[in-house]
């Protein structure tokens, strides 16, 4: 008891001193508090969209070989770029995997119909097509539909853009609901049957060579839903097709079951979600192994990925490798600060000494000192730093997202003719980085920071009693005398 | 019983050949005061050295009670058994005076209920009054600052006091009352009262009076 009385006496008669070696500490720790603080908030964020993102698994046809591809089988300027087509059964097939939890799978086909008006019909159809054949300067022209057929695609009823009116969702093959705007126009009641006509394209190795074989589709009208989405996805082309009012949604199998080997005409998509991020390298190699042509890339969104999470992982890496900075400089300052404070303490140890205080409890006096200093630079740097860290924040993500974009855009312009595009279905474009972080001061950041400080204190104490196991009392009084 | 025994004690410096001190024998009791004198660099504070177990001899052995202080811990032997009068104070000097007592107290367990009233008393029985007593050390003159070395040598109640020059810094009135002091622990309290000091005045006190010379510690009184 006495050690810490005498360590708290120490401490301001020692004031000069003291808060020099306060002055550092409180530097070491708000940096620390303010590291952490950043840190461990934009851990578990991160965390979180990581995930998100790097869970769901998606199959896309690389451009780069598919153009690599078209190139080889050319001929007279002419090719054809386009991804091969994977049966429906086949994608089933791949979602057949242990490092799975989960698979959802989407397809999509143009439709037309001789007796159901479509809205915005004046403007016209438009196309489905997966691939563009591309043919010395012109195009083909493919099919147009007025609507289109949305198999298992229901997310906007879960986002509360679209809602049931009347009816119900469709469970069965055939079954299919239909907006209200549709149902109004053309009088369509719930158990209606619609009939619908859709094309599967057969290309040949050449341009000239595609054949068309038509199909035919009757549906059940199970519900009526509101619908308020936009109507068209903003900057895109206007026209019946791209009308999502004239979206007839029904579920998967029944979109598929048109499918026929090796015939294009419906897209499907399929998302695979693996247990694990690190587990998406091993399903690669299984799907490739189970035949996956290589021209398609297993891929995660990773762009959204880095757009959202890019900004807070930089900011994390800044903080804490400014807290490191801090550590390794502060930690060299306490060391030198102690030893020349053992130094000028020698005659007092000395005298310690003498009056038969043992070496260990004039280390533990010294260490006390220290760890005072140590615990009230903890709780002004517990405070202080809890309310910078915000600001601080807030000024270094901002730093983060513009040069996040600045790079982005430099990227963005890399030139070149774009020969077609293939949409990641995962990938979300207009993913909008993170520009607020609430940073929080939790209970694994304290405990953390409060081990950082006994870590100094420590240091700084051992610097100390490795001097003190050497001094002799004699030998210092006889110095001093 | 004597309290201290010295057998056969030599002492070197290190890196030396001569011997300070050469085969010192010499039993120290109860209830006596002795002084050592001798010139300076005799050996006199070196003994002392020895004796307060700051320092140990390269040959022979120091009992105390019976037993060598190569078996004791020295540094509750510092602590408890032995209080010391250095000829140059050393106090903590950022301290105050009866701070500098309460921590010898302190550090050597004593069981004394009320340590502050005890360290203001002995430091009143010393000459130096409430008001000094709350003075850093710094602030004390000389004798001041020796009176406080006293009193810290007897807060923890040794066995033996050690005194080197402890007039030394003192004026003629004072040194008597700190004569008086040590005279009646050694006659009244039974402790063993070590003193080494150039001053007749102190030797005049003494029950027993040594001489160093040449390395030799002889009987010449």
């Amino acid at each position: 008891m006495y050690i810490l009385q005498n360590a708290f006496h120490n401490i301001l008669r020692n004031r000069g001193r003291n808060i020099l070696l306060g002055a550092i500490i409180f530097v070491i720790i708000i940096a620390s508090v303010v590291a952490l603080m950043i840190n461990n908030t934009t851990k578990g964020i991160i965390d979180d969209y990581k995930s998100r993102f790097s869970s769901a698994v998606t199959i896309i046809p690389n451009m780069e070989r598919m153009r690599d591809e078209a190139m080889k089988n050319s001929s007279g300027g002419r090719m054809r770029i386009m991804a091969p087509v994977i049966p429906s059964e086949q994608y089933v097939e791949f979602g057949n995997s242990d490092y799975l939890y989960d698979a959802v799978y989407r397809a999509s086909t143009g439709l037309n119909s001789d007796n159901i008006m479509a809205i915005d019909a004046k403007l016209g159809g438009g196309g489905s097509t997966t691939g563009t054949i591309v043919s010395g300067g012109t195009m083909s022209t493919p099919t147009s539909y007025m609507f289109s057929l949305q198999g298992n695609r229901f997310e906007d009823f879960d986002e509360g853009l679209r809602d049931l009116a009347e009816g119900s969702m469709p469970k069965n093959k055939n079954e299919c609901i239909i907006s209200s705007d549709i149902a109004e126009l053309n009088g369509i009641s719930v158990g209606d049957i619609i009939s619908f006509t859709s094309e599967l394209a057969y290309k040949g190795e050449t341009f000239t060579d595609t054949t068309y074989i038509e199909t035919y589709y009757e549906l059940t009208v199970v519900g009526i839903y509101y619908d308020a989405t936009d109507e068209y996805n903003p900057g895109g082309q206007q026209n019946a097709y791209t009308n999502r009012r004239n979206e007839i949604l029904t579920n998967y199998e029944t979109v598929v079951a048109q499918m026929q080997p090796g015939l294009s005409g419906i897209n499907i998509t399929a998302t695979y979600y693996v247990e694990n991020p690190d587990m998406i390298d091993a399903f690669a190699e299984e799907l490739y192994a189970k035949g996956l042509d290589p021209i398609f890339d297993v891929t995660t969104d990773e762009t959204s990925y880095n757009k959202i999470v890019g900004p807070v992982e930089g900011l994390k890496n800044i903080s804490i490798s400014f807290m490191i900075i801090v550590m390794i400089f502060g930690g060299i300052i306490i060391a030198l600060l102690s030893s020349i404070a053992i130094r000028e303490r020698k005659y007092e140890i000395g005298v310690l000494r003498a009056m038969g205080m043992k070496k260990h409890k004039v280390a533990l006096s010294l260490w006390s000192e220290i760890l005072i200093i140590t615990c009230l630079c903890l709780v002004l740097g517990l405070g202080i730093g809890t309310l910078v860290a915000q600001p601080i924040t807030n000024l270094l993500l901002v730093q983060q997202i513009e040069a996040a974009e600045s790079v982005a855009s430099t990227a963005g312009f890399s030139g070149g003719m774009m020969m077609g595009s293939v949409v990641n279905p995962v990938a979300n474009s207009s993913a909008q980085p993170l520009e607020n972080i609430d940073i929080a001061l939790g209970f694994n950041t304290i405990l953390e920071i409060i081990g950082i400080a006994l870590l100094l204190a420590s240091f700084a104490g051992l610097v100390s009693i490795s001097k003190i196991t050497k001094y002799e009392p004699i030998k210092i009084l006889m110095e001093r005398n | 019983m004597s309290v201290l025994v010295l057998k056969d004690i030599s002492y070197q410096y290190e890196g030396t050949k001569k011997s300070v001190l050469k085969n010192i024998n010499v039993a120290f009791e109860r209830r006596k005061v002795y002084t050592i004198v001798g010139k300076s660099g005799a050996g006199k504070s070196t003994l002392l050295s020895l004796i307060s177990g700051l320092d140990v001899c390269v040959k022979g052995e120091i009992l105390y009670e019976g037993t060598s202080l190569k078996a004791l811990d020295r540094d509750d032997y510092r602590a408890k058994s032995i209080g010391v009068i250095f000829q140059s104070f050393n106090l903590l000097t950022n301290a105050t005076a009866v701070e500098n007592i309460l921590l010898s107290m302190n550090i050597s367990g004593s069981k004394i209920k009320d340590k502050k009233a005890f360290a203001y008393e002995l430091l009143e029985k010393v000459g130096i009054d409430r008001e000094k007593a709350g003075r850093k050390i710094l602030k004390l003159s000389g004798g001041e600052q020796q009176r406080v070395g006293i009193a810290r040598a007897l807060s923890h109640n040794p066995d033996v006091i050690i005194a080197d020059e402890p007039t030394g810094n003192l004026d003629r009135d004072t040194e008597a009352d700190v004569l008086k002091v040590l005279t009646s622990l050694a006659h009244d309290e039974g402790k063993c009262v070590i003193i080494v000091t150039h001053s007749r005045k102190v030797t005049s006190i003494a029950d027993e009076i040594w001489g160093i010379n040449d390395g030799k510690l002889l009987l010449m009184h």
